[in-house]
């Protein structure tokens, strides 16, 4: 095959596969953002806590990485469970405004949290998932893509189509969506918020520990992985703040976009264009498609 | 006007023959309404130093079309949210289905059979008609959610028949036209209609409706009165209702409480407080410095 032509497959493929990762995490921010409304600005930083605990608890109790995972789940949820007892239930019925600066603090409680009980220097964390180039791509059609991208592809894949089912076709998704919608209404009908933001929290907890296991596995886990939060803002800018999907379909674009950009405008316009591209693409969006790709529009009647 | 002359005012009332819809008969609905299923005595809910209600005392029979009514700021809706659970109150107790009621959360009213529907309408705009009358079985379903999210056998049964309890609730509110519309965008008469699809698909045993026609034309007022009556009628559903239209309250309900700055200044048939003095003036502005205890 032409050299150019696969070289431009390869950036590609590695554009798709930073923006699995980048999905990964803008899930988190849907799944929660769909269910009370809040923009949760923890987001990057319960995914940093997850790592943590799942790098923690296999060097501190040397337990194997399945145990490992199920320990964290647990954690995630119990972190849910406080984050609604301590916190959101006595915001019910709050502007988003006041719910969103309270996930800002709770960001900051979380990694303090995280840091006096794991430690603030970097950790390798290895649950055996495979590392380094796919030989079979590599052999056979020249290309080199990283075996761990593929896994967190799929993985991705998988837990997508698992929430977009429990969104779209349980009670408990028609719940959420109600709680989305309106608190006042949602109580009166007899639905538990409280019961519902556990539940939401507890699974965009989940959701966080995947992002973290893939963004630990391939660069340590590090207090710098909160930050990937940002990198998160302009995907769900793209597939609109609601969209499970936009947030796969966002991430993937942003992904591809910035590689490309990088690689064939960088000579020409100067380089360090994959830390800008993404907010560059979200303003444009902001100006002429503010619900994004995928989200719902907002009709207000005056 | 005590609670003791209830039972009075009941007896009272199936001697009225005043009434719009022929197949309401008066006697038909003395024969139904029954017992006191819902006792408020002397509630007091206050907000810092605002009173919203003070030392406000009623009771709901079983069957009956009870109306709250008042000028503006009497403390009509703070009452209903009281009942539902929304407020809770300094002062007081409440009485449900026989049992005085500790404090309670508005979903756990739900789950005892309250329902209700919001003075600005409060549905879920994203969702469909069909969506939001189904979120009102909320408190029927039995299932798990595990069972639910895997569509298991018992679960995708249990949702085939609750499914089918909502299109009869659809039905009946004449509204097949807008099931698979996102409520969002249908008409503000039709969306207070499928708020009262929501309420009633809870098969609750008591219905509060806050202001149903407030903001209505005439002939949507007398589709949702027949809606109401229809409502009582066929299900025996209590109901109490906040109206300002006098010409609604007279027509649909069997007993009036009047409330003014937060306190009750009568109760009774709609002849009864329509004669008051102090009902009179409260609608009349009547300066009644003498009257308040708040």
């Amino acid at each position: 095959m032409n050299p150019d032509v696969l070289f431009f497959f390869e950036t590609v493929i590695s554009g798709l596969m930073a923006g699995v990762m980048y999905a990964l995490v803008a899930l988190g921010f849907v799944l929660i953002f769909k269910a009370s409304g809040v923009f949760n600005f923890a987001q990057g930083v319960l995914a940093l806590f997850a790592a943590l605990t799942l790098t923690g608890v296999m060097e501190k109790f040397g337990l194997p990485a399945w145990a490992g995972i199920i320990v964290t789940i647990l954690v995630m949820i119990a972190v849910a469970w406080l984050i609604e007892r301590l916190v959101l239930q006595h915001l019910v019925n709050q502007e988003p405004i006041i719910l969103f600066m309270a996930t800002i603090g709770l960001a900051y409680v979380i990694e303090g949290t995280g840091d006096i009980l794991w430690g603030s220097n970097v950790k390798v964390l290895d649950i055996g998932l495979p590392q380094g180039a796919s030989d079979f791509l590599l052999d056979n059609y020249n290309l080199y893509v990283e075996k761990l991208e593929i896994v967190a592809a799929v993985t991705s894949a998988i837990l997508v189509a698992v929430l977009a089912v429990f969104f779209q076709k349980t009670r408990i998704g028609r719940a959420l969506r109600a709680v989305a919608d309106d608190h006042q209404a949602a109580l009166s009908v007899g639905i538990s918020l409280r019961t519902i933001w556990v539940v939401v929290w507890s699974v965009a907890g989940i959701v966080a520990l995947v992002a973290g296991i893939m963004w630990g596995t391939k660069s340590g886990v590090q207090f710098s992985l909160s930050l990937i939060a940002l990198k998160a803002l302009p995907v769900l800018i793209l597939g609109g703040f609601t969209s499970i999907p936009g947030a796969i379909v966002g991430g993937l674009i942003i992904g591809v976009g910035e590689k490309i950009a990088e690689i064939y405008a960088g000579p020409i316009i100067g380089g360090a264009i994959e830390n800008w591209f993404a907010y560059m693409l979200a303003l444009a969006f902001l100006l002429f498609r503010p619900q994004g790709l995928f989200g719902e529009k907002i009709i207000e009647r005056v | 006007m005590t609670n003791d002359s209830a039972a009075a005012l009941a007896d009272a009332h199936a001697a009225n023959t005043h009434h719009a819809h022929a197949m309401h008969t008066p006697e038909a609905r003395a024969r139904r309404i029954g017992e006191v299923i819902l006792d408020v005595q002397n509630i007091t809910l206050r907000f810092g130093g605002v009173v919203a209600n003070s030392n406000v005392s009623f009771d709901i029979r079983k069957g009956e079309i009870r109306a709250i009514i008042g000028p503006n700021g009497a403390g009509k809706s703070s009452m209903l949210n009281v009942i539902n659970g929304f407020y809770h109150p300094q002062e007081g107790t409440i009485t449900w289905k026989g049992k005085a009621r500790a404090k309670m959360q508005p979903h756990e009213a739900a789950a005892t059979g309250i329902a209700r529907t919001f003075q600005n309408i409060a549905l879920f705009r994203g969702m469909s008609t069909l969506d939001n009358i189904m979120t009102g079985r909320v408190t029927k379903m039995k299932r798990g959610l595990l069972a639910h999210a895997l569509h298991w056998g018992p679960a995708l049964k249990e949702e085939i028949e609750h499914r089918s309890f909502v299109e009869q609730v659809i039905d009946f509110l004449e509204i097949q036209h807008i099931r698979n519309v996102p409520v969002g965008r249908l008409p503000y008469g039709l969306q207070k209609r499928v708020e009262l699809g929501r309420a009633l698909a809870a098969e609750p045993e008591l219905l509060l409706l806050d202001e149903p026609m407030a903001g209505m034309n005439l002939e949507e007022k007398e589709d949702m009165s027949r809606f109401i009556l229809d409502v009582n009628d066929e299900f025996g559903t209590t109901i109490a209702l906040i109206e300002h239209d006098m010409g609604v309250v007279m027509d649909l309900s069997d007993r009036v409480v009047v409330l003014d700055h937060g306190s009750k200044i009568a109760d009774g048939t709609h002849e009864e407080v329509q004669g008051d003095q102090r009902v009179i003036d409260a609608y009349l502005g009547v300066a009644h410095d003498d009257e308040e205890e708040a």
